[in-house]
């Protein structure tokens, strides 16, 4: 498959990157692992002028801890993540996350910053241009259908990232620089909440960290998914629980991971979660199984992950 | 539009190519070197089939820009043999029967390799583990981790 015609630059630091960015008239795209990225632009689903490669950035490389965080390079790769010691013994449900991302050679290559930027995805979207021409443009690709679910007025295409959850329950936060200069946000607040656009950074503006509160965790995560490697979530959960405090996020269903606090767990208070996880997850038929077998699969993982997890502390 | 100059090194040789920008580095060894062992199957980084080591790490060359690779070491399946023998995991494959269609077969051995590069000697699980990056769509698995395991022995 061939890849559009377009230009290559390679960023020597974040000015240089933001200066090309401007260069190429807003029109080009950030390249790290380009494992999300360039099977998007073989397929035409989008037209850069130019791909601005980050990979020399050194802003964006290394794993430190800096006091009370971990700053973790956007450019890391998910294989040199999971590698790190204090992920694995400070945040498993981010640890098996990254392990179950894919597969090892693409681990290899994927960022922690792609897997949180990446697009949302919809079995009616990612496909090639000739494909989607026959089909009918959807919302997605500036069209005015849907092409999943008849009549709808929204995209409802799927943020698959197995890392966000657990990074979502444990509060990380995310160092944005553009033209404006740097910001330090939530985690949760780059997500717009509409699946035709999934992310509210500005033009330009290049994700250069991401920042865990360093704290011992304990956690689990789970993903429910065709093969067992190599596949995107059909569904995904996340718990990460420390002093005593502890979250749950689902993903893989709509435009961004939903979370919910755990306090008090009982047997009762259990299954009330999971009947909210259940009435708030709302899948349409835009991936390989069923919208009901994935609507019933959040509650089943709720349950299991939470009862995973109280195997190993109280709450 | 402008090619660019990229100067990179493929099986220990010093490569300088005029490459598109937008060539993908499976392109620039299948068409420009002739080095045709790297296949191309979905050419979305799906399969493996293209798999060859980069940097001492195994990468998809379908998704690698040559543009990327200036100043790197590329290695392919033609440079594993050393001084006309054939390495351990190429004899191994054979000796197995660990080939039905071939199709799928230079990428398990170079995804092999970049197992056996950092991790001489796996277990059988870390073996599934890591050929599980490549599809083989005849499906003949079984034979492929016992020969990565005799490779490894």
């Amino acid at each position: 498959m061939i890849l559009p015609k377009l230009a290559y630059k390679k960023a020597k630091d974040l000015e240089d990157a933001i200066h090309l960015f401007r260069k190429y008239d807003e029109n080009s795209f950030y390249l790290a692992g380009g494992t999300d990225l360039v099977p998007q632009l073989k397929l035409r689903l989008h037209k850069p002028m130019a791909l601005i490669d980050l990979k020399g950035v050194a802003d964006l490389k290394g794993i430190d801890v800096q006091e009370s965080w971990l700053s973790i390079g956007a450019n890391t790769t998910l294989f040199e993540l999971k590698d790190d010691p204090v992920v694995k013994e400070h945040f498993p449900a981010l640890f098996q996350s990254l392990d179950a991302t894919s597969c090892e050679t693409l681990q290899m290559r994927g960022t922690i910053g792609g897997n949180i930027l990446q697009n949302t995805r919809c079995l009616f979207y990612n496909k090639s241009l000739e494909w989607r021409k026959a089909k009918g443009q959807c919302f997605k690709t500036d069209g005015e259908i849907c092409n999943a679910v008849q009549n709808s007025e929204m995209c409802f295409a799927n943020y698959c990232s197995d890392n966000v959850p657990p990074l979502l329950t444990l509060s990380a936060e995310v160092i944005l620089n553009g033209f404006g200069g740097e910001r330090k946000i939530n985690l949760s607040e780059i997500f717009s909440r509409d699946s035709k656009k999934p992310f509210r950074i500005m033009p330009g503006e290049i994700l250069t960290r991401i920042l865990i509160p360093l704290k011992k965790s304990k956690g689990a995560f789970e993903k429910i998914r065709v093969r067992g490697s190599i596949d995107y979530p059909l569904v995904n959960a996340a718990v990460s629980v420390e002093n005593g405090k502890g979250k749950l996020s689902i993903g893989g269903v709509g435009p961004v991971p939903f979370v919910y606090n755990l306090d008090n767990l009982d047997t009762y208070a259990v299954e009330e979660l999971a009947d909210r996880v259940y009435s708030d997850s709302r899948p349409v038929a835009n991936t390989t199984l069923s919208a009901s077998y994935r609507k019933r699969m959040s509650k089943v993982l709720t349950k299991r992950i939470v009862a995973n997890v109280l195997q190993e502390v109280q709450l | 539009m402008r090619t660019v100059k990229v100067i990179f090194t493929v099986n220990k040789e010093k490569i300088t190519v005029q490459a598109k920008p937008y060539e993908t580095l499976l392109e620039t060894l299948r068409e420009r070197l002739s080095l045709t062992g790297a296949k191309e199957s979905c050419g979305l980084g799906a399969c493996g089939a293209c798999t060859v080591i980069l940097g001492g790490i195994p990468v998809r060359s379908c998704l690698v820009l040559t543009a990327e690779v200036e100043g790197m070491e590329v290695k392919t399946i033609e440079g594993l043999e050393k001084e006309g023998k054939l390495h351990p995991l190429q004899k191994a494959f054979m000796e197995k029967g660990a080939v039905q269609c071939g199709f799928c077969t230079p990428g398990m051995i170079m995804t092999a390799k970049g197992l056996l590069d950092r991790n001489k000697k796996p277990e059988k699980h870390e073996i599934i583990r890591a050929i599980s990056s490549n599809v083989c769509r005849c499906t003949g698995y079984k034979k492929i981790v016992e020969a990565i395991e005799e490779a490894t022995e």
